[in-house]
């Protein structure tokens, strides 16, 4: 998944990528979700988009000198092979440096390629947890509503793309120094990704405090239910403070002199929450969103994907690009999300089939 | 350490972001060797230098990881003359980054079209919560909108519940993406010569975690909910064990997993449903109901070890206590500590990655207090005098 993203992102940015697929192909062609109408997958779908599929069997007796063309004509090699498989298919990081000296060789395993856990086998929900941000969800109302229920992990494959974007990033760095010194061998570790992006709770632990989801939670804001769906608010700042009473109508209670004191505020968030809430109940996300907004009170509605994909800022911004799926199927998927501004990425139109690349087009 | 053998070592970074995903997208390049000068001033510290009663912090941070390894300088960048200064910085540097409402550079005479004028080969990175174009790039926001807006919020969630409100994971994966632009818009004015501005709305990045529902939803299929289930594994989730608050996180990938884990669990179970992958993810539920009764009365690290030792997926839910005290971790610096001289030792994250050759990268300095590096940045990179100096800051340009 990790490695898949990581070459994703390469790819949306204009890099050739060229994914090694066993014959019957990745394990992330039949990984759900899948669309209704095709079954194909969309994970796939959208971790393939822009990329070729070159079929290679590691078994077969020409696997070496296949392995050996593909990784003389690339800049950087990403591989997710578990550690104890590598040297007998030449992937050791010894056996690759000596054949490859200018390569960038990227390792991506759930817990790194060095270290006590480095065979150990993981998934995402194994990797949100050891990182430290599983045992930390679900937070505010979610948490309120239910703290008797297990932790929960975020959709989909949040460490993962953690996971990825490490490893595209330093992919990337050790390209950067490839031409004065050479290639070199990077480890990257999804656990470690995970930790990084949640350094945060890290340092509140420095700082004599150890984070749980049972308290994690802002002192007033959060997640609020409307008359038709829900969103989120949060104001930091005083002067966001002051906008959110505007919001509110400037009901009675928020004239109480102790509430000018942000730390009073803090103190007594609870009862500012219930307030809010049910001015929220009897007012709709959009008039809501719209008029926090206007006042400078930050708070957005909870989309659904279908909003998502459908949204006029999204569109206008070209978040999305219609490609062809394996099926023949359109689909919308979304090109990356950053966009370079002198040089706007068009964003991948096609989907590989298996194999759809042949050898003879290394380059 | 010196930066001679890391691998952004010489990439040099004016650095105008602030609160966490901007910080800390510069941090990880930082760590990775760039000289990151962050600029700031006495009437608009970083959040980090204030109390921030809404996350109960009643004072200034003694440590704050993303401003690791900066230099920080002054600048009242309302000041004409301030922000020429910051232009000579710019100039002198390879990225330029901020994480601004869009039009506030512009508006202070820092915008791209601005830079590009003194630095035409120009890196600039703008990180915000919308973006710098589009009907909503004037909203203001912070992680929680990110992933509400970009659709990650309501994906996350149980079932019956109500959508949950991402933290500060999702600012940093903003800050991460961000990192992973600006390095290949680097690449890119090295093969080109030419300037690129990066657009990074932290919403977008809270979309790109959701990219399969969107191409689900965009086919007029409506994504589900998973919570802690899978659609293809089972068992598959986070179940209790004998110690309170110990959850074990366990994933099942197959049919022979499936017996590795009933023998380790010394379990038979001859119920036919779930004799196939297929059977156990339609029955997941009494799969998680037995599941739930068969861990009740076991040890959870043990049993993850165990588990581990035969090949199946397992670890325990660890807080930040646990993440600590590992070793593994530990030993691939991936926690390292850090202290200073008003700093007692203490815990933080280091490089994103561990590099073979150029291996000198992770943390060299800690939180700096505001201007201390303007000897080095004002006085050697930019030669002013001590006087140009003292008149600056006696007509707070210098602030």
């Amino acid at each position: 998944m990790a490695t898949a993203y990581a070459g994703r992102l390469l790819a949306a940015m204009g890099a050739e990528v060229v994914m090694l697929e066993p014959i019957q192909g990745t394990v992330l062609r039949n990984a759900p979700p899948f669309l209704q109408e095709t079954g194909e997958s969309a994970l796939f779908a959208y971790l393939a988009a822009g990329k070729h599929s070159l079929v290679s069997d590691a078994l077969a007796p020409e696997w070496p000198g296949l392995l050996d063309k593909a990784l003389q004509s690339v800049d950087i090699f990403l591989d997710d092979t578990p550690i104890h498989e590598r040297k007998a298919l030449g992937l050791n990081e010894e056996a690759i440096r000596e054949r490859f000296p200018k390569l960038v060789h990227v390792s991506v395993l759930p817990f790194g390629s060095a270290g006590a856990k480095a065979d150990w086998q993981a998934e995402e929900i194994n990797l949100l947890h050891s990182g430290g941000e599983g045992f930390l969800l679900p937070n505010g109302l979610s948490n309120e509503m239910f703290p008797e229920r297990p932790p929960l992990k975020i959709y989909g494959h949040f460490a993962g793309y953690q996971g990825g974007s490490a490893a595209a990033l330093a992919a990337l760095a050790a390209w950067w120094v490839a031409d004065v010194g050479g290639g070199q061998y990077v480890d990257v570790s999804v656990q470690d990704a995970v930790l990084s992006v949640g350094a945060f709770a890290l340092q509140r632990l420095g700082d004599g405090s150890l984070e749980h989801r049972h308290t994690r939670r802002f002192r007033y804001g959060g997640v609020f239910q409307t008359k038709d769906g829900f969103i989120e608010l949060l104001t930091l700042e005083d002067r966001q403070w002051g906008a959110l009473v505007e919001l509110l109508g400037r009901p009675a209670w928020s004239q109480d002199p102790g509430l000018q004191n942000p730390l009073e505020r803090s103190r007594r968030g609870d009862e500012i929450n219930a307030h809010i809430r049910e001015w929220m109940a009897v007012h709709t996300a959009e008039e809501i969103v719209r008029r926090a907004q206007e006042l400078g009170v930050p708070a957005g509605k909870y989309r659904t994907p279908a909003e998502v994909i459908q949204g006029e800022h999204e569109r206008e911004r070209g978040l999305f690009a219609p490609t062809r799926l394996q099926s023949g199927m359109q689909a919308d998927v979304l090109v990356a999300p950053f966009q370079f501004r002198a040089t706007p990425l068009k964003g991948a139109d096609w989907v590989p089939a298996i194999g759809e690349m042949r050898v003879g087009c290394l380059s | 350490m010196k930066l001679a053998n890391a691998p952004l070592a010489g990439v040099r970074i004016a650095d105008f972001t602030i609160h966490a995903a901007g910080p800390f997208c510069t941090h990880m390049l930082s760590q990775l060797g760039a000289e990151c000068i962050k600029i700031e001033s006495l009437t608009r510290p970083d959040a980090f230098r204030k109390p921030h009663a809404v996350y109960g912090r009643m004072s200034a941070a003694t440590f704050d990881q993303v401003s690791a390894n900066k230099l920080s300088v002054r600048l009242n960048l309302k000041h004409p003359e301030a922000v020429e200064l910051a232009k000579q910085l710019v100039s002198i540097s390879d990225i330029t980054a901020e994480s601004f409402r869009p039009g506030v550079m512009n508006r202070l005479g820092l915008g791209f079209e601005d830079l590009r004028k003194i630095k035409t080969d120009i890196v600039m990175l703008s990180l915000s919560s919308c973006g710098q174009s589009g009907p909503d790039s004037h909203f203001a926001g912070y992680a929680p909108l990110f992933g509400a807006w970009g659709g990650l919020g309501s994906m996350t969630g149980y079932s019956d519940g109500p959508p949950v409100e991402m933290r500060h994971v999702m600012d940093h994966s903003a800050g991460l993406h961000a990192a992973v632009a600006t390095m290949a818009a680097l690449h890119q004015r090295r093969r080109t010569g030419l300037a690129q501005h990066v657009d990074l709305a932290a919403r977008e990045v809270a979309s790109a975690m959701i990219g399969d529902a969107l191409i689900q939803a965009s086919v007029g299929d409506t994504p589900v909910r998973p919570g802690n289930g899978d659609l293809a594994m089972s068992p598959h989730g986070v179940y209790a064990t004998s110690q309170p608050d110990r959850w074990l996180t366990l994933a099942v990938r197959n049919d022979s997993e499936w017996h590795r884990l009933l023998q380790l669990l010394g379990r038979e179970c001859n119920d036919q449903r779930f004799a196939t992958a297929q059977g156990r993810v339609q029955y997941r539920e009494e799969i998680d109901l037995l599941l739930t009764q068969w861990l009740a009365n076991c040890n959870g690290d043990d049993i993850a070890k165990r588990l581990q030792q035969v090949g199946v997926c397992a670890h325990i839910s660890w807080n930040m206590q646990d993440i600590a005290s590992d070793p593994h971790l530990r030993a691939r610096k991936a926690l390292v500590e850090v202290s200073a001289v008003d700093i007692p030792p203490r815990l933080a994250v280091g490089a994103p990655a561990q590099f073979g050759r150029t291996d000198e990268v992770g943390i060299r300095s800690l939180t700096p207090a505001l201007g201390q590096d303007e000897d080095y940045v004002f006085g050697d990179l930019l030669g002013l005098t001590s006087a140009q100096r003292a008149d600056f800051q006696a007509r707070e340009v210098i602030l």
